[in-house]
């Protein structure tokens, strides 16, 4: 026996690497690689959370990727309670971000939740045609939308209006088709039947029946629009034209055009604060909660 | 019989909904025929655009399928300590901000300022511009790749997870070799999901928008009006004001992306992928 015996690892695949017989330090070498590219992920976010805590000057004067005087993180931070740029306040901004990316991840859930167990559990006429109708508007991106949904909104007066942000957010395809694999493969339907045998009625069963079954799919469809939400620049970009409904994706990139052509001192390191505390939010989620993004994309990997 | 009904209507609704902002922005306010689209199919700045990004997608998408089921491949096998870690670490860009990351990036490579730039100074390889016309596109493929490895690693992982074990175990038996397992076997064996990831990722490389726009911020002349086809969708429409000539070029870039599409739909439903 090798001495490699000393690390009893089992690999995912169920098959111990002793058998293939490599040459010693492979491991040792493609861990290297793993870290040489996991610094790569990381070095951005160590450089983000350093330098929320400098100055101006010190941003651009000392060593990316280390500490200068003076600590200015507390300052900084203090700063996004402002308007310092004048093109609008970060607190205000993450405030509409919460608002939107809330409340349409719990609207996008109950919806996709309904949806997907109208298409998993009845069989209606046109129902294969409907649902494929549904999935092919995965085919056209948000992107493209964007702005033949402003022009639409700006024919019924969505404009600057917080539905015209939470309302598209709110429909998801994939949400649907999640909601609906997920359905099919948690929800017996002899216990539907059973259900209905006993008298009880459609609302009943889904409420108190289906929905219990189904936490895990409908957390990982609430997370997944949370972030799409959250993480959404160009919609909010076209349809918004008054800062203080600004989401943090588009304050932020006005706070960089700021930061960079205006010639008012001190915008770089709010920018740079800011966009640390945009981002921990999300990390914290997806570091408590990991399992569930892994459910959206082992599932996600099954459709398109 | 309600329930129908709703699960019925909401869909429908949907779709609706949909159609009708497609049939809404090609009349527009006047009609005008298809002038505006004769305009943007003449369109040099349009061109270049699509041009840029295709090459764009034609560099980024393998680079990051590759570099991806690289690690998803010896994170599975089990060749790697402190896989589970790695694994995490990988997937954390997934929740970063496109915005936020082309920000931290375009301070990271700012040229002469940024700490990149910098360290490549001393190591005496002399002024290096990222944001120049000739590094622009390969700097945009670094941050898109820093963006959207983990995530494919994270699909191809989970893919991986399912091929069965028993097939490995014997063929190890029978004594096949570490690379005869991952390219003959694990390889094949998620085509599928590579060829799905391939899909997603072109389909994210056309619409390439959010980095150039940050990165403009940093370095205006950079990025120039049409330097991808969103870009242009957006400048003509926001910047110029011409909504109609920039919901023409939208519906272009939406045919495009929707052909696409259904010849990727086609193939899978070849393969008996989807119902």
């Amino acid at each position: 026996m090798s001495p490699r015996r000393r690390t009893p690892r089992r690999p995912a695949d169920g098959v111990p690497i002793r058998l293939y017989g490599l040459r010693r330090g492979t491991t040792g070498l493609l861990t290297a690689v793993s870290a040489l590219f996991a610094a790569f992920v990381l070095a951005p976010l160590v450089w983000l959370a350093i330098n929320a805590t400098k100055t101006q000057a010190n941003v651009y004067g000392t060593a990316g990727f280390w500490f200068a005087r003076p600590f200015r993180l507390w300052q900084n931070l203090a700063a996004l309670g402002h308007d310092v740029s004048g093109a609008g306040i970060y607190l205000e901004w993450l405030g509409n971000t919460l608002l939107y990316a809330v409340v349409s991840a719990v609207g996008s859930t109950v919806l996709s939740a309904m949806a997907g167990y109208g298409f998993s559990r009845y069989r209606f006429r046109g129902a294969g045609t409907l649902f494929r109708l549904v999935m092919s508007t995965l085919l056209v991106p948000i992107t493209a939308l964007s702005l033949p949904l402003f022009l639409v909104y700006a024919k019924v007066g969505l404009v600057n209006s917080v539905w015209g942000m939470i309302l598209p957010s709110v429909v998801s395809p994939v949400g649907i088709y999640l909601m609906r694999t997920y359905i099919d493969a948690s929800v017996p339907r002899d216990l539907i039947e059973a259900a209905r045998i006993d008298g009880a009625g459609e609302l009943r069963i889904f409420l108190r029946i289906a929905l219990p079954l189904t936490v895990p799919g409908l957390v990982t469809v609430l997370l997944l629009t949370l972030v799409a939400v959250w993480n959404n620049y160009f919609l909010p970009l076209v349809i918004f034209s008054r800062s203080s409904l600004y989401p943090l994706t588009v304050g932020l990139s006005t706070l960089s055009q700021a930061a960079e052509t205006g010639t008012q001192a001190d915008l770089v390191p709010v920018l740079i604060t800011g966009g640390l505390v945009t981002v921990l939010p999300l990390i914290a989620l997806f570091l408590l909660l990991e399992r569930y993004f892994r459910g959206g994309v082992l599932q996600g990997s099954t459709t398109g | 019989m309600l329930a129908l009904a709703l699960f019925m209507v909401v869909p429908t609704v949907y779709a609706v909904w949909e159609s009708l902002h497609r049939t809404l922005l090609v009349g527009g306010t006047r009609f005008s025929g298809l002038a505006n689209y004769r305009t943007v199919l003449h369109s040099g700045a349009f061109w270049s655009g699509v041009w840029r990004v295709l090459l764009f997608a034609a560099v980024q998408v393998p680079l990051t399928i590759g570099i991806a089921f690289f690690f998803a491949v010896i994170f599975e096998t089990g060749l790697v300590r402190f896989g589970r870690f790695f694994r995490t670490v990988f997937f954390m860009p997934f929740a970063v901000p496109g915005v936020v990351a082309s920000v931290m990036w375009s301070f990271l490579l700012l040229p002469g300022l940024g700490p990149f730039p910098k360290l490549l100074k001393d190591l005496g390889l002399g002024n290096v511009d990222f944001f120049s016309s000739r590094l622009i596109v390969p700097t945009v493929v670094v941050i898109v790749v820093w963006e959207w490895t983990g995530y494919n690693m994270t699909v191809l992982y989970t893919s991986l997870k399912a091929v069965p074990r028993e097939v490995i175990e014997a063929a190890v038996m029978d004594g096949a070799g570490l690379r005869t397992v991952i390219l003959r076997m694990k390889l094949p064996m998620v085509a599928p999901t590579i060829t799905m990831l391939a899909f997603i990722n072109t389909v994210g490389a056309l619409q390439l928008f959010t980095e150039p726009s940050i990165m403009s911020a940093f370095q205006p002349q950079a990025v120039s009006f049409g330097f991808t086809p969103t870009l242009y969708v957006y400048n003509t429409a926001v910047g110029t004001s011409d909504f109609n000539l920039g919901a023409a070029a939208a519906v272009v870039l939406a045919l495009v992306i929707g052909v696409l599409s259904l010849a990727a739909f086609a193939v899978r439903r070849r393969n008996g992928e989807f119902r």
